[in-house]
């Protein structure tokens, strides 16, 4: 048996991405505009018959502005594999998250701004429901968690200095997420008064979408992390088995936080569509937005930050 | 189990919160060990300032509906009948008679509203401590 190359693996890593991202570029976001009926944009509120007048050119807008960073993307990869880069993979894969998001985040305040700037004052309901950190963490999982990212970095400091210590450094940093799950917890956006249960269990059931994706994304810089001491103890040639399992893993995995984010997004299409959409009504203290508070946005910055800053220095070193 | 502040409502916020746990506690639709969200929880969920919320939860504790413990957040205190003074009664209930009389009210109009919400109220809590006997 022949270990796979770099190159192989890198395809492998480039093709479970361009299929994902076709996939909910076809299945969601392509539609996430009309998600919540005909009477919203974005989730805002539109006046009856905006599809067949001004509607139609935001829709085209929206539709241009993916295919645009779509394009980007396709672009950046091919010239990856022209010259054949692939050290450059993860930073595209990093890259065009750090695009894309930001971009459709700007748009999303852009059609508030244009369509929605003075949305209607609604009663709000406060639920007396405690939140519990136990109730959406779960310890013994999380222990185990740093146990394996513990006992990663123990092998590889046995081999001292003589390593390239970034990618490790950089699966980790991506693995910490701890914090932005603690932050998701206590993060919660006003319910609106009338059918305040059903408003309830819907952002209950993305708060836990939201905290399952990313513990499937954790688990996924911790499969990659493992492989880095696995790669020093046994080297590919010497048990190229073992590279098959790990990518066979890897795969795996990678499948798994696909499954949970499309379940996520289908459900959250599928309870949300008679709901109020975040952001088309006001409390009377503040403008609904989606359910971020600051702790989040700060954990977020931070640790988007700390990955950007890495990439970057493995790029200019 | 869920409180709900009105838009067009005068009475400060803190006020709504605290009036609106007492009206649960008086539904039975909150008993006696019941845990309420943190300070935090609630200020966040709003969008309101966390000062605002520990105000209400400070008059809930002052008048003895709710026990602040450090770690198990405020808890619902006993039901012990809460003392109440007559002359303070009388005034509020001499401020919502003045608000029906000048919104046009008449006497009877006003009597049948009184024992219409009375009968709610006790609607709702004979359910609550059946949901509560069957838990």
């Amino acid at each position: 048996m022949i270990a796979p190359t770099d190159f192989e693996v890198m395809v492998l890593v480039t093709a479970l991405v361009v299929l994902s991202l076709v996939y909910s570029l076809v299945k969601f976001a392509w539609k996430q505009p009309l998600q919540n009926g005909p009477g919203y944009f974005l989730g805002i509120e539109v006046p009856a018959g905006f599809y067949d007048g001004p509607g139609k050119r935001w829709l085209t807008g929206y539709r241009a502005i993916l295919v645009a960073l779509h394009l980007a993307l396709a672009v950046a990869l091919a010239l990856c594999f022209a010259f054949k880069r692939w050290d450059l993979i993860p930073l595209w894969c990093g890259g065009f998250a750090l695009v894309y998001v930001p971009a459709l985040f700007t748009l999303n305040l852009w059609t508030r701004h244009k369509l929605g700037a003075r949305p209607p004052v609604r009663a709000v309901a406060l639920s007396l429901e405690s939140r519990r950190l136990g109730d959406y963490i779960s310890w013994p999982i999380e222990t185990l968690y740093a146990v394996i990212i513990a006992a990663c970095w123990w092998l590889l400091l046995r081999r001292g200095l003589a390593i390239d210590w970034l990618p490790p450094l950089q699966m980790t940093w991506a693995a910490l997420i701890l914090p932005g799950k603690i932050a998701l917890v206590r993060s919660g956006a006003p319910l609106p008064a009338e059918r305040a249960e059903e408003h309830y269990r819907y952002q209950d059931a993305m708060r836990r979408n939201a905290i399952r994706a990313l513990n499937a994304w954790g688990w996924l810089m911790l499969v990659t992390l493992c492989g880095f001491p696995l790669r020093l103890i046994w080297p590919p040639a010497s048990l190229p088995a073992l590279v098959w399992i790990f990518l066979a893993v890897f795969t795996a995995v990678f499948l798994c936080m696909m499954i949970v984010i499309y379940r996520g997004m289908r459900l959250a299409a599928t309870m949300g569509r008679n709901l109020l959409p975040a952001g088309s009504w006001m409390t009377p203290f503040r403008r609904v937005t989606r359910q971020m508070n600051r702790f989040y946005l700060i954990w977020c910055a931070i640790w988007v930050g700390g990955i950007l800053v890495l990439n970057i220095y493995s790029l200019c070193r | 189990m869920f409180l709900t502040l009105q838009p067009n409502d005068k009475r400060p916020v803190y006020q709504q919160i605290v009036d609106g746990v007492k009206t649960l506690i008086a539904r039975n639709g909150l008993r006696e060990g019941m845990t309420l969200p943190s300070v935090r929880q609630v200020a966040g969920d709003l969008g309101i300032n966390l000062n605002t919320v520990a105000v209400a939860y400070r008059q809930l504790q002052d008048e003895g509906f709710v026990t602040v413990r450090h770690g198990a957040g405020a808890v619902i205190s006993s039901r012990t009948p809460h003392p109440i003074d007559e002359a303070e009664l009388c005034q509020s209930l001499r401020i919502a008679l003045t608000e029906l009389i000048l919104a046009g009210k008449t006497s009877q109009e006003i009597e049948e509203t009184v024992r219409r919400e009375l009968a709610l109220l006790q609607q709702t809590r004979s359910c609550n401590t059946e949901k509560g006997g069957a838990q």
